[in-house]
C-alpha cells in the first residue's frame, strides 16, 4: 500500500484551545520575524472545528488577552460576564449556601463561553493566519525513528467492520514535521503512546482523572439571571467521592449544568450519569428546569492531578500542551486558559528551536524552563496536591485545599494517590455480604422529561459514526464474564455516559459484551477507569464523533 | 413555452424527468411544452409521449459524458435558441450540479427543489422548503428572461404527466467546440443499496424484543402475509441478524411507509426519528412503559411470539 506523505514544519494534533493556541501563536511570531512564513498543519478529528469540544465553561481570560488582546474587535464568542455567583451545599432535599464564594471559585472578570462555539472561533482565527486545518482527520498513530518523533499517520478511511477495504478505501496519510506538538486532549491517544514509547511520565505522580457529564437546557424566562455562576458540592457524591456541579445561566434562556466525579469512586457500582440524574433530581435543579426543555448532552474526562502528574512535555521532535499534558487547575476548576497558554509556550520554543535548526530534545527543553517561568507554575504548583487530598475524603479534602490556599502550597508536602482505577474496590470487599441487595437496587426510572435513559442522552450528544467501521474500542482480554462479572459486576456498563458497553443475555443464558461503537461520545473515561486496563480508546474513522455545537 | 430539460445517462431516460414535464405541465396549465434532451438517443424517443409540441435533443460527442460545463455550454444555447419562460428540470443530483452554474451564466432566477406549484400561467408561484423542512416558501421568480426550476424528487407524480400524439423530434445545433476543462471519471458507486426502504408501502421491523435470530423467521411470515419489506432496529443489524441495510433509525434509513408494525422494538429515540413519518405505526412489545408507544397508534402489549403468529394466520387465511 502506498500512503502520501505531507512535509511540514510544525504539524500540531488536536484543534481545541491548545493546539489552536499554539497554531495562532506560531504564524504571530513567523509573521512578526518577516521572511518566509512556517507550514502548519493543525489535525482534528471531528468534522468540523469545535464540535469534539465540551467544557462548563468560564472562560479566564488572561491567556486570551495575551493571544489575541483585540479579541472582542475580532467577535470572540463571550456569551455573558460572570455575574451573581453561589456556592451550595447540597443534601438530598436541601441546599445550604455558602456564606462567601471560596477565592479559587471566585469568577468575577470571567466570562461564561461556549467552548464548542470558541474553538470554532479560534479556528476561525488561525485559518485567516494560514494556517491549514486539516478537519475530519485523526491522528492514528506517532510516527518514530528511534526515539525521534518524526510526525503522526492519520487514520485509514473506508475500512469495514472486520478492517476490509470498502469502495471508498483510502489509505492514512503520513504527515512528517520538524516538531509536531501534541493537543490531543486529556487521555489522547497519541500522547498515550508517547508515555508508553518514551516513558515521559517516569518519576512523575500517576495521572488523575474525573468525568464531566454536561446538559445545556432551554429554560422557562425569569428562572435564572443570565451571567449567574453556581457551584455545588455534597449531593448526588458521598463523602467518598470527589466532585461537585454546576449552573451557569447563559443568555436566551439558557442554562448549562453538570456534575463533575473523580474516576477514583470506590464503588464498582458507582455510575456517573446516574449520579447526574440524582443531581438534577434534587429541588434545586428540578426547580430551575421544570418546563424547560433538553437541548444538548455531553461527557468528557478531564485531568485532575495537577502539576505533579504532568508529564515531561518535552520529547526529540515533540511537544505537549493542554489536557495531554494535565494543565488543568482542578480547584479552580479551569483548564482552558491554561491549554492556551501551554499552547502559546510549546509554539514559542517550537519556533525558536527552528530558526536555531536544532529541534532535537535539547533544543526543545527550553519548554520547560518557560513553563516554570510561567503563570502556569505560579497558579499550579501551590495546588499540587489538592486533589490527592481528597482521596482521603471530603472533608480532608476542603481542609487541604484551604490550607493550600493560606500558605500557597509551600509548607504542604506532596501528597501520592495511586491510579484512580486501582481505587475501584470488588463487589465483596464493598458491599461484604449485602452483594445481591447492592446489586438489585434500583434507582428511580427516568422520566423522560427532567431525567433521560443514556441511549436517549446519546441522541442529543448527536454522536454519529459510520456503522460499517471496525470497533474503535478495543477490549484487549476478554475478562468480562470470566472475571469482571463476578469481581465488580461489570462496571464498564456504568462508567460510560454513552451506553457503549452493554452486556447482553444470548438465548441459551450465557452473557457476552456488545460494543455499540457508534454510541461513543469520545470522553475516554473506559480508557481510564477500567479495572483492569484492558479497555484502549483509538480514534474511529474520522469525522466521527459527538456534535457538541452550544456545548 | 416552457422548456423541459431532461436527463439521460448511456441512452436511459431518468425517471424524474417525467415528474419535471409534470411540475412544467401543472404551472403552464396548457402552455406550449418543449423537451430538451442534451445527450439525445433513446431517451428523447421515450419522451415523444409526454404531450410536448416538440422534442429537441443534442447530439454531440462531448456530451457523451456528463460533465457541468460542456452541459452548461449545451443547455445554455439551447435555452437562447428557443426563448422560453420557464425552463424546468428534476431536482437530482446533476441537476444540483450545474444548475446554479447555468443561472448565473444566464443571469436567471433559479428555484431550486420545489415541491408544489400554486395557480398556474404567468402569476403562478413555486413552492420550497427551508430551514431543513420547517418552513415552505412561496417564491415567484422576477426580471424578464427565463427562470429556472428544479422540482424535489417524488414532489411530482410521474403518472400524472398528460400524455399526447407523439411529438416531432428536432436535432439542435450547438457549438461545443472550447473543451472542458474537468475530466470525468468513472461515476462512484456507493456500496450497493439492495434494498430501499423508503419505497416499502408496508414495513415489519423487529427488535431486541425477537431474542434470537432463529425466531425472526416469526416476522418474516407476518411480512409475507402483508406484502411488507422486513426492516430492524439497529442491535438486529449489529448482531448480522439482518444485513445493515434493513436498518431503520439515526444511523440507518429513513421511512414513511402506510404501515409500520414494530415488533420488540423499545423505541429508543434513534430508531424513532427513523419511523416515525409513518402514517400508521402498530406496536407489539412485552414492557407496556416502551417509548415506542408513545408514537404507536395501535399498541399491544404482550408477548409478540404469541400475538403475531395468530396475526399471520388471520391474515393467511383465503378471504
Amino acid at each position: 500500500m502506498t500512503r502520501e506523505t505531507l512535509e511540514v514544519d510544525v504539524l500540531i494534533v488536536g484543534g481545541g484551545p491548545a493546539g489552536l493556541s499554539a497554531a495562532i501563536r506560531l504564524s504571530q511570531l513567523a509573521k512578526a520575524r518577516g521572511g518566509e512564513l512556517l507550514s502548519i498543519a493543525v489535525l482534528e478529528k471531528a468534522r468540523d472545528p469545535g464540535a469534539h469540544l465540551l467544557s462548563g465553561a468560564v472562560l479566564d481570560l488572561s491567556a486570551l488577552k495575551d493571544l489575541l488582546p483585540e479579541y472582542q474587535a475580532l467577535g470572540a464568542p463571550m456569551l455573558a460576564p460572570v455575574g451573581r455567583e453561589r456556592v451550595y451545599f447540597l443534601t438530598e432535599h436541601r441546599a445550604l449556601r455558602a456564606p462567601v464564594i471560596p477565592p479559587p471559585l471566585a469568577n468575577h472578570g470571567n466570562a461564561l463561553i461556549s467552548l464548542s462555539q470558541f474553538g470554532r472561533w479560534l479556528a476561525a482565527q488561525a485559518e485567516a493566519a494560514g494556517v491549514d486545518l486539516f478537519t475530519g482527520f485523526a491522528g492514528q498513530e506517532v510516527l518514530f525513528d528511534g526515539t525521534r518523533v518524526l510526525g503522526v499517520r492519520t487514520g485509514d478511511r473506508g475500512r469495514g467492520r472486520h478492517g476490509e477495504t470498502k469502495a471508498n478505501f483510502e489509505p492514512g496519510v503520513d504527515i512528517h514535521a520538524k516538531v509536531t506538538i501534541f493537543c490531543d486532549g486529556v487521555r489522547g491517544n497519541l500522547t498515550k503512546q508517547l508515555r508508553r514509547q518514551l516513558a515521559i511520565g517516569a518519576g512523575r505522580e500517576p495521572e488523575q482523572f474525573a468525568i464531566g457529564i454536561k446538559e445545556l437546557w432551554e429554560v422557562p424566562e425569569g428562572r435564572i439571571e443570565t451571567g449567574t455562576v453556581i457551584h455545588t458540592l455534597g449531593h448526588p457524591l458521598r463523602h467518598e467521592e470527589f466532585g461537585g456541579g454546576f449552573v451557569y445561566a447563559l443568555p436566551d434562556r439558557l442554562v448549562s449544568l453538570g456534575l463533575v466525579a473523580g474516576l477514583d469512586y470506590h464503588d464498582p457500582l458507582f455510575d456517573p450519569h446516574l449520579a447526574f440524574n440524582r443531581f438534577k433530581r434534587h429541588p434545586l435543579l428540578a426547580r430551575l428546569l421544570d418546563g424547560g426543555r433538553l437541548v444538548r448532552y455531553g461527557a468528557k474526562a478531564l485531568p485532575e492531578g495537577g502539576w505533579n502528574t504532568v508529564p515531561r512535555v518535552h520529547a526529540d521532535g515533540a511537544l505537549i500542551a493542554g489536557d495531554a499534558g494535565n494543565f488543568v487547575n482542578s480547584v479552580r476548576l479551569k483548564g482552558i486558559h491554561l491549554a492556551m497558554r501551554t499552547g502559546m509556550l510549546a509554539a514559542e520554543t517550537a519556533f525558536d528551536a527552528l530558526a536555531a535548526g536544532d529541534t532535537s530534545a535539547g533544543g526543545l527543553a527550553a519548554y520547560q524552563t518557560r513553563l516554570e517561568a510561567s503563570a502556569v507554575r505560579r497558579e499550579l504548583e501551590p495546588v499540587r496536591s489538592v486533589h490527592q487530598a481528597f482521596g482521603y475524603g471530603l472533608v480532608p479534602g476542603l481542609l487541604f485545599a484551604g490550607a493550600a490556599m493560606v500558605t500557597r502550597g509551600r509548607w504542604l508536602g506532596d501528597l501520592h494517590a495511586a491510579p484512580g482505577h486501582t481505587k475501584m474496590r470488588t463487589l465483596r470487599w464493598y458491599y461484604g455480604i449485602e452483594i445481591a441487595r447492592a446489586t438489585a437496587s434500583r434507582d428511580l426510572a427516568p422520566d423522560r422529561v427532567l431525567t433521560f435513559d443514556k441511549v436517549t442522552n446519546v441522541h442529543y450528544a448527536g454522536t454519529a459514526h459510520d456503522e460499517d467501521q471496525p470497533v474503535h474500542l478495543l477490549v484487549h482480554t476478554d475478562v468480562c464474564t470470566s472475571i469482571c462479572g463476578p469481581e465488580y459486576g461489570h462496571p464498564c456498563t456504568r462508567f460510560c455516559p454513552a451506553n457503549v458497553y452493554e452486556i447482553v443475555r444470548e438465548p441459551g443464558g450465557e452473557t457476552r459484551l456488545q460494543i455499540n461503537a457508534s454510541n461513543c461520545v469520545h470522553c475516554k473515561t473506559c480508557d481510564i477507569m477500567d479495572p483492569y486496563g484492558v479497555i484502549t480508546w483509538v480514534p474511529p474513522e474520522g469525522g466521527g464523533g459527538p456534535q457538541y455545537t452550544g456545548m | 413555452m416552457i422548456l423541459v430539460v431532461a436527463e439521460q445517462r448511456g441512452g436511459t431516460l431518468n425517471r424524474a424527468s417525467w415528474e419535471a414535464v409534470a411540475c412544467a405541465q401543472q404551472a403552464g396549465a396548457g402552455e406550449p411544452l418543449t423537451i430538451l434532451v442534451p445527450g439525445g438517443g433513446d431517451a428523447a424517443r421515450v419522451l415523444a409521449e409526454a404531450g410536448a409540441g416538440e422534442v429537441l435533443s443534442i447530439e454531440h460527442g462531448a456530451l457523451a459524458a456528463y460533465s457541468p460545463d460542456v452541459q452548461v455550454a449545451a443547455v445554455a444555447q439551447a435555452i437562447a435558441q428557443t426563448t422560453p419562460r420557464l425552463v424546468v428540470m428534476a431536482h437530482t443530483y446533476q441537476a444540483r450540479d450545474y444548475a446554479p452554474m447555468l443561472a448565473a451564466r444566464l443571469r436567471a432566477p433559479l428555484l431550486a427543489d420545489v415541491i408544489g406549484v400554486k395557480g398556474a400561467g404567468v402569476g403562478a408561484t413555486f413552492l420550497r422548503p427551508m430551514f431543513q423542512g420547517k418552513l415552505v416558501a412561496e417564491v415567484s421568480p422576477q426580471g424578464s428572461g427565463p427562470a429556472i426550476v428544479s422540482c424535489q424528487i417524488g414532489a411530482f407524480r410521474a403518472d400524472a404527466v398528460a400524455k399526447g400524439t407523439p411529438a416531432p423530434a428536432r436535432v439542435l445545433t450547438v457549438t461545443l467546440d472550447t473543451p472542458s476543462r474537468q475530466t470525468v471519471e468513472a461515476p462512484f458507486q456507493q456500496a450497493r443499496q439492495a434494498v430501499d426502504l423508503g419505497q416499502a408501502e408496508r414495513i415489519v421491523a423487529v427488535g431486541r424484543g425477537i431474542k434470537a435470530q432463529d425466531q425472526i423467521a416469526v416476522a418474516e411470515r407476518l411480512a409475507a402475509a402483508m406484502g411488507a419489506e422486513m426492516a430492524a432496529s439497529r442491535p438486529i443489524c449489529d448482531n448480522g441478524w439482518l444485513p445493515m441495510d434493513r436498518q431503520v433509525g439515526s444511523s440507518g434509513q429513513t421511512v414513511a411507509p402506510k404501515l409500520y408494525v414494530a415488533l420488540g422494538i423499545s423505541g429508543a429515540i434513534q430508531h424513532l426519528v427513523g419511523m416515525k413519518g409513518s402514517r400508521t405505526i402498530v406496536a407489539i412489545n412485552k414492557d407496556a412503559d416502551a417509548p415506542i408507544f408513545e408514537v404507536a397508534d395501535y399498541g399491544i402489549v404482550g408477548d409478540l411470539f404469541e400475538i403475531v403468529p395468530a396475526l399471520t394466520a388471520e391474515l393467511e387465511k383465503p378471504r
